[in-house]
């Protein structure tokens, strides 16, 4: 067992890892969700009206739900979605020849639907709430699928499948095109439209001339503010430097010290430099020198590194001691200085609307991927150091002996070496006689 | 300066005019922000403006998301926590400190905290910022803010008893799994996003964005969320054209709080108590410091080494080379470049404002040929710069594991009698 304070220590900083991630991983859930219903087939306005809104609490894609439906349940839905749509494939080639092809026209719609037909709500559209004829209105290209009751065993398992919130997958085959409504005498037979796909249609749509006006309108706003701030009013900047060293002086205080702040900035710009300065040393140490000026300036270039260093070195004594006399009061209320090695943290400027161009979703993928990866690898460096401050001083000191030590050793060697992926295995060595 | 929408004030002289039109720019521009009339009163210290200011001092303050914990504090604990704030950024007039807690007195002293907020830094700016509505997908290169602990840790305390080393192993096992979801979740995501983007190409109006963002499409697809969002737009819209008329009539703010400060009376005890009770957040600055000193004394070790072996291999080679006039001059001319490189490069921490601006969220925008305009990134330009720094980190942790295992096998090799079986390598 390990001392009382460096537990509480450790448990801190795994838990507030755990929790960083769980943070993150309920963000990209939350973005995948919407980005999974945009690319299904979209519902009409109208049963989006009566959707329940979506609460944090309730989370219908949700991965792992507590009411998870039975694997029973899931693969009597897939039989039955299959079965719905090799009917469907096949009353519509019977029909085929009486059919003609019409825009979707709506009126007609309403008296067709006789009380028994259900709206039949692909599984992959959870939520809605199935069991009413819908109409539809020529919004941009959102459209209703209907097909006949087939039957009460049909209905109870659309249900079930409301109920269970069960998601066959966002790539599952959709309906096929043009469910058509077959209780209707083929000679007034309205188009079923097509149900609207992002794949298929997603080219004709149009943003609305409102909020096109206000998000250029937006755009153009940040951009003023943004160069406002670079090229600041000498006459308003002169004003406020007056300002604050009159306040300095009618305070009637001690002279200013470090104040909490301005020493995290500072520590954070140390930060910057270890981290510039380490990558440009392996730079140079990388690089293959061509002759032998090259090589004079590698040279130079190392010294003059470690000149740097020592000077961030000289400048963080002088923090320590001006920390050590006069302890600036944490603030407590903003963000636990999570100094992260890899980036600056500077001053946020405002923000300037700036793209960030990619060509392919393979780069996508791969920017996205090795921005997590920085991140993760920040996070377990973090991690490496608080185990190695509170995981090797305790192995140092115990004086245990057989099993209990044995056991703490191959712990803080696979946590301290290995990450905690693996774990080395110890063999006693029995002398023979 | 400025446009003056009344007419020359008879009493006053022609910038009055203008000062309510900057205070009435500033109180449009904070949120929820106090009406004119409360600058007005507390100019005059009357005590029925100091409950707005205190609140809106805590709005600015506070780190946003307002999440409920925060918001729904007492206004005591509210006017405690500022003050707390306010000397922790260094906030120098001790009168502040001494202010009741209960809103009864004290609005001019607050008038003048929120004055130094805002004449120190792009408060408004940074507000505005860190509230605003994005309408594209947006990622921010630097990754920072990806896994940052969530704020301060719940304030229960949690079970002090001691740990087994092997709880700690599972926990290390549970992150590393939570790490493989988050991996794949991140890859199914840019797969969505880079479908949506390609299926919506071409139907944006702004030619130069060219494809929807999900925000967008999702506002077509449900009209209902879209107008919220319009009205959130138009709400932001106003804020920053308040923004923009602020920063145009700030001028004539600032003399005025020079006013208020004249009218202060001067001769605050000196020997303030500070004995405030405090809530105290478990981390402070202290341990940050000590990390940023162990990393630099580490580098100054590697670079030690490396330049002393460099140097001692170059006075070896070309120790015996002449020492005539022109090899003085090219090494006089290395040196040079030598120092301009390295003063640029000290230049990238010292400044605070980094042009590269990697902490700015970009709007991601998907374009075949990949072509970018001045200001945008480019995404195999990104890629680079974050492999490298992939290099960097995976080279500190090999070692730092390579520094446990040497400290390690010290330890055990103590102990007589024991073989250990490294575990297969990758």
């Amino acid at each position: 067992m390990l001392p009382r304070d460096c537990s509480r220590r450790l448990m801190a900083e795994l838990q507030g890892a755990l929790d960083a991630c769980a943070e993150r991983q309920l963000q990209l859930e939350q973005s995948l969700r919407v980005c999974r219903r945009l690319l299904q087939a979209w519902e009409p306005t109208e049963t989006r009206a009566s959707e329940p809104p979506p609460g944090p609490e309730t989370n219908e894609e949700d991965p792992s739900p507590a009411c998870a439906p039975s694997p029973q349940d899931l693969k009597e839905l897939e039989f039955l979605t299959q079965a719905l749509e090799k009917a469907v494939r096949v009353r519509r080639s019977i029909t085929m020849a009486g059919e003609t092809d019409k825009a979707p026209s709506l009126k007609s719609r309403s008296t067709v639907a006789p009380p028994g037909a259900i709206a039949f709500a692909p599984p992959q559209t959870p939520g809605q709430a199935g069991g009413h004829a819908s109409d539809t209105r020529p919004t941009k290209g959102s459209c209703q699928t209907t097909v006949p009751p087939k039957g009460h065993s049909e209905r109870q398992l659309l249900s079930l499948g409301d109920k269970t919130r069960v998601r066959t997958g966002a790539r599952a085959p959709r309906p096929g095109p043009g469910l058509r409504d077959q209780q209707m005498a083929p000679s007034a037979a309205p188009k079923a439209p097509k149900a609207f796909t992002l794949k298929e249609k997603g080219h004709l749509l149009r943003l609305p001339a409102a909020f096109r006006k206000m998000a250029s309108q937006n755009a153009s706003l940040w951009a003023q503010l943004s160069s406002m701030q670079t090229s600041d009013s000498t006459d308003a900047t002169a004003a406020k430097t007056q300002f604050l060293q009159n306040m300095q002086t009618a305070s009637g205080g001690p002279q200013p010290r470090l104040s909490a702040q301005e020493v995290e900035a500072e520590t954070g710009r140390l930060w910057k430099a270890c981290t510039l300065l380490r990558l440009r040393m392996r730079e140079e140490l990388s690089a293959a020198p061509m002759d032998w000026m090259q090589e004079y300036r590698c040279l130079l270039t190392l010294e003059g590194l470690q000149a740097m260093v020592g000077q961030c070195l000289h400048r963080l004594q002088e923090l320590r001691a001006a920390v050590a006399e006069q302890p600036p009061r944490p603030c407590p209320m903003g963000r636990p200085p999570r100094a992260s090695p890899s980036c600056g943290g500077g001053a946020d400027p405002a923000w300037s609307p700036q793209l960030l161009v990619y060509s392919s979703a393979q780069e996508l993928q791969t920017l996205a991927a090795l921005r997590l990866r920085v991140a993760m690898l920040d996070q377990q460096i973090h991690l490496e150091k608080v185990l190695m401050t509170e995981l090797l001083p305790v192995v140092r000191a115990t004086q245990l002996q057989g099993p209990p030590w044995l056991t703490l050793c191959r712990a803080a060697h696979s946590l301290l070496c290995e990450g905690g992926a693996r774990i080395l295995t110890v063999l006693r060595d029995d002398p023979v006689d | 300066m400025g446009r003056r929408r009344r007419p020359v004030d008879p009493a006053a002289g022609a910038r009055a005019g203008a000062l309510p039109e900057a205070i009435a720019a500033l109180s449009q521009s904070l949120p929820s922000g106090p009406s004119p009339e409360i600058f007005r009163r507390a100019k005059f210290d009357r005590p029925e403006a100091t409950p707005a200011l205190w609140q809106l001092l805590f709005r600015v303050l506070a780190p946003l998301p307002l999440d409920n914990r925060l918001a729904s504090l007492a206004p005591e604990v509210q006017a405690r926590l500022v003050k707390s704030a306010l000397r922790s950024q260094g906030y120098p007039r001790l009168a502040l400190a001494q202010l009741p807690e209960d809103g009864s007195q004290g609005s001019r002293e607050l008038l003048l905290a929120l004055s130094w907020l805002l004449a120190r830094g792009p408060v408004l700016e940074q507000m505005l910022a860190q509230t605003r509505v994005p309408l594209g997908d947006e990622m921010t290169v630097c990754q920072c803010e990806a896994l940052a602990s969530p704020g301060p840790p719940a304030p229960q305390v949690r079970a002090e008893d001691p740990v087994d080393v092997r709880h700690v192993q599972w926990l290390m096992g549970k992150l590393r799994f939570r790490w493989r979801q988050l991996v794949s979740s991140q890859q199914e995501q840019c797969t969505l996003l880079s479908k949506i983007h390609l299926y919506t190409s071409g139907c944006h109006g702004d030619h130069s964005l060219g494809h929807l963002s999900v925000a967008e499409a999702e506002m077509l697809r449900d009209p209902e969320g879209g107008q919220q969002l319009l009205r959130t737009l138009e709400c932001e819209n106003r804020r920053l054209e308040a923004v923009l008329a602020w920063r145009r009539t700030e001028l004539v703010f600032w003399r005025w709080m020079d006013t208020v400060l004249d009218t202060c009376v001067l001769g605050v005890p000196a020997a303030a108590s500070q004995g405030t009770f405090l809530p105290q957040i478990p981390e402070c600055s202290g341990g940050v410091l000590e990390l940023v000193a162990w990393e630099l004394r580490a580098l100054q070790e590697e670079l030690q080494e490396a330049a002393e072996h460099r140097r001692a291999a170059w006075e070896a080679k070309a120790g015996g080379c002449g020492r005539g006039p022109e090899w003085s001059a090219v090494r006089r001319a290395s040196r040079e470049a030598v120092e301009k490189e390295l003063g640029a490069l000290r230049r990238c921490w010292e400044q605070d404002r980094d042009p590269a601006q990697p902490h700015v969220p970009h709007r991601l925008v998907r374009r075949e040929d990949g072509a970018a305009g001045d200001r945008d990134l480019r995404a195999a330009e990104v890629i680079r710069t974050l492999r490298s720094q992939e290099a960097c980190l995976e080279a500190v942790l090999h070692q730092l594991q390579g520094q446990c295992r040497q400290e390690l096998a010290r330890l055990a090799g103590a102990l007589p009698g024991l073989i250990w079986i490294p575990p297969p390598g990758r």
